[in-house]
């Protein structure tokens, strides 16, 4: 029972690793994400179906064009669950107290922030843009009678379709973020639904300009500016609106990444 | 911290994670160019690559490290005979044991305050490597306060905790510093025991061979694929003391292990904690239970109220508080008082009238009393246990206690 310890610093590999299992071996991460997907498809193809047999060719600008009716089904079926899964990463094991025997492996507690984020962050990118892709493809094959689908090749599609793939990576270290700030599940999932949702629904009823001016940054509009292939004038343009959805998590994870060394497990 | 290990993810990471933010934004860019929706292009690409570079730079930065001084990893000094080993870093995976380096656990003036509670209250102590030491003293004493200090996970009020002569926090991989246990059920229950092990193994580069050997080591191999949640307290306990040996550590810290453990499970953990000790490894372990650690520890440290209480071998606690003696009680007590002193025994006087007599058995003390014609009325050999000292010596430390029976009536 020798063991012989590889080198003298902690190496990016190992924490990847050991995190890539415990986000793999939990089973029901993976029918999660499953579930998710399989609704979000079903959701989206049911809508691209009704806008396909539709009369009238759905309009090239506005809220529902050719390129936003894929992703009708993304901000309930696909962001919610995938950022409640982000913020389960770190409370799961506030909750179980699990969390203590990973800063006992690895005191330096925010390359744990950083290895789960990496992890978290690319097998939801992964699975964003392979959704986005399948998406897509469906539910423009399904418009594609009467000339109503939008192919890769047209202007901002392949962009809208990687930034919505994005956009599921941003939610979830939003989610990851957030667990890691306020350690309770329960809490956690509330501020992730606030700040994807609630922000913006609170946006909506504002009166004039400030509906937009505030409402520019939240994640959902900036969200729409990116994806869409023709933002709203009144709404930031897709690339700041970029740097917004970017900055969420960003700052988020900032933040935690400060409190997670100030506070004890 | 002084002693944060530099450069743990290695630069080249941070570099790499940044390059591929820039070059997405910048394919985002020429994109929106194309697409029209951009004027202008150099102004925004300064404004889009500063403005991406401030918040996860910052990120970067945090997470892969102030490059303090690195704390470096010494390799074992390789014994005489394997010094000349040709084969070097492939020698055959042999069975000889590598010698365990030594190491100490000392705490000094270790305090910890919650608010206006003082759980830890200026705690000095070594535990020393080679001997079982067990760490003892009522519910609420602050033993898992103690113990959590010293895995680096609560950061005392004042005072130090050193391991190997350094902080927790400045070792690099833990798990082959220091082994530990602090809560068994700790677990995600959605795991199997293969992955939660797996888990922790691989965080500090351990590989898929020694996770099999601690399951087997643990006797756990048969249910290594079941989901923990189905576990009982004891499999947990065996499943925690498993992760803690995953690194061949030379520090074991075990927090109430026995808790749960049937009579075998006990028994398995205290041989496992006599041998670990006997490799030459500081083995620190937790208990309220004194008759538990009398049989395991070589040496003990006991505390009430985070103070410390005792810092003696396990030898000596029981000498100085085990008692035999009789206690006597006779109407003439102070005849029988001479003539017990005069063959040689001790007599003491206790404040009830009664005699406690040490030196003399009671079928003695009986014999010499007939003989002098003297009545007596009680006649009770005693033999004070160790739990009973231990309790006068934690009682007026005790957190939480239960009203005297009869109190309330």
């Amino acid at each position: 029972m020798t063991a012989t310890p590889p080198g003298p610093v902690i190496r990016a590999r190992d924490l990847l690793a050991s995190e890539w299992t415990k986000l793999s071996a939990t089973r029901s991460n993976a029918w999660t994400l499953a579930a998710a997907a399989l609704a979000t498809l079903a959701v989206t193809a049911i809508a691209a179906h009704a806008i396909g047999a539709a009369r009238v060719p759905p309009p090239a600008t506005g809220p529902v064009n050719s390129l936003t009716a894929s992703f009708l089904g993304y901000a309930e079926y696909a962001v919610l669950p995938v950022s409640i899964l982000g913020a389960l990463a770190f409370t799961s094991e506030y909750s179980t107290g699990l969390i203590r025997t990973t800063f006992t492996s690895v005191p330096h507690r925010r390359a744990v922030l950083a290895a789960k984020a990496a992890v978290t962050g690319a097998a939801a990118l992964a699975a964003g843009e392979a959704l986005a892709f399948v998406t897509f493809l469906l539910t423009q094959a399904l418009m594609a009678g009467g000339h109503r689908g939008v192919s890769l090749a047209d202007p901002g599609a392949l962009r809208g379709v990687l930034a919505a793939g994005l956009l599921l990576a941003v939610v979830a270290l939003t989610g990851l973020g957030l667990g890691a700030i306020i350690r309770h599940t329960a809490g956690a999932i509330a501020a992730t639904v606030g700040v994807i949702y609630l922000i913006t629904a609170l946006c909506l009823v504002l009166p004039g300009p400030w509906n937009t001016r505030i409402g520019r940054f939240t994640l959902p509009f900036a969200a729409f500016q990116i994806v869409t292939g023709h933002p709203q004038a009144s709404l930031l343009p897709p690339g700041e609106s970029l740097l917004v959805v970017l900055a969420w998590p960003a700052v988020i994870l900032l933040i935690a990444a400060v409190f997670i060394t100030r506070r004890d497990p | 911290m002084p002693d944060r290990p530099g450069l743990l993810m290695g630069p080249a990471v941070g570099v790499t994670l940044l390059a591929v933010a820039v070059a997405f934004a910048a394919f985002c860019l020429v994109d929106l160019r194309r697409a029209r929706q951009v004027r202008y292009l150099p102004k925004w690409g300064w404004a889009v690559i500063v403005c991406l570079s401030i918040p996860w730079g910052g990120l970067a930065y945090l997470a892969f490290g102030r490059s303090g001084p690195a704390v470096a990893w010494t390799p074992p000094s390789p014994a005489a005979g394997e010094a000349a080993d040709p084969a070097g870093q492939r020698a055959p995976p042999a069975r000889r044991r590598p010698p365990v380096r030594p190491a100490l656990i000392e705490a000094s003036g270790l305090t910890k305050r919650f608010g206006p509670v003082t759980a830890v209250d200026g705690l000095s102590f070594a535990v020393r490597p080679g001997l079982v030491t067990g760490f003892l003293g009522p519910n609420g004493a602050g033993k898992t306060t103690t113990m959590r200090m010293i895995l680096g996970l609560e950061t005392p009020t004042s005072g130090t905790a050193l391991i190997g002569g350094r902080p927790y926090a400045g070792i690099v991989r833990p798990l082959y510093e220091v082994g530990s246990l602090l809560d068994a059920g700790a677990l995600h229950g959605g795991r199997t025991a293969w992955a939660h092990l797996l888990a922790v193994a691989q965080s500090n580069g351990i590989g898929r061979a020694r996770v099999t050997e601690a399951l087997a080591l643990a006797g756990l191999e048969p249910v290594a694929d079941r989901r923990v949640a189905g576990f009982s307290l004891g499999m947990k306990q065996r499943l925690g003391i498993a992760a803690a040996l995953l690194g061949d550590p030379p520090v074991l810290i075990f927090d109430e292990p026995a808790i749960g453990l049937d009579a075998e499970g006990i028994r398995w953990t205290r041989q496992l904690f006599t041998q670990l000790a006997a490799e030459g490894r500081t083995v620190l372990v937790s208990s309220h239970l004194m008759g538990e650690m009398a049989q395991t520890a070589d040496h003990l440290i006991i505390i009430g109220r985070g103070r410390l209480l005792a810092d003696v071998t396990t030898s000596q606690f029981v000498a100085a508080n085990t008692r035999h003696d009789v206690l006597v009680r006779s109407p003439r007590a102070a005849e029988l008082t001479g003539v017990l002193t005069t063959a040689g025994a001790t007599v003491s006087p206790q404040d009830d009238g009664g005699l406690a007599v040490t030196g003399l058995d009671a079928p003695a003390i009986a014999g010499l009393a007939a003989a002098r014609g003297l009545p007596v009325h009680e006649l009770t050999p005693r033999h004070g246990s160790l739990e009973e000292a231990y309790l006068d010596l934690t009682e007026n430390s005790t957190e939480y206690r239960s009203a005297p029976a009869g109190a309330t009536s």
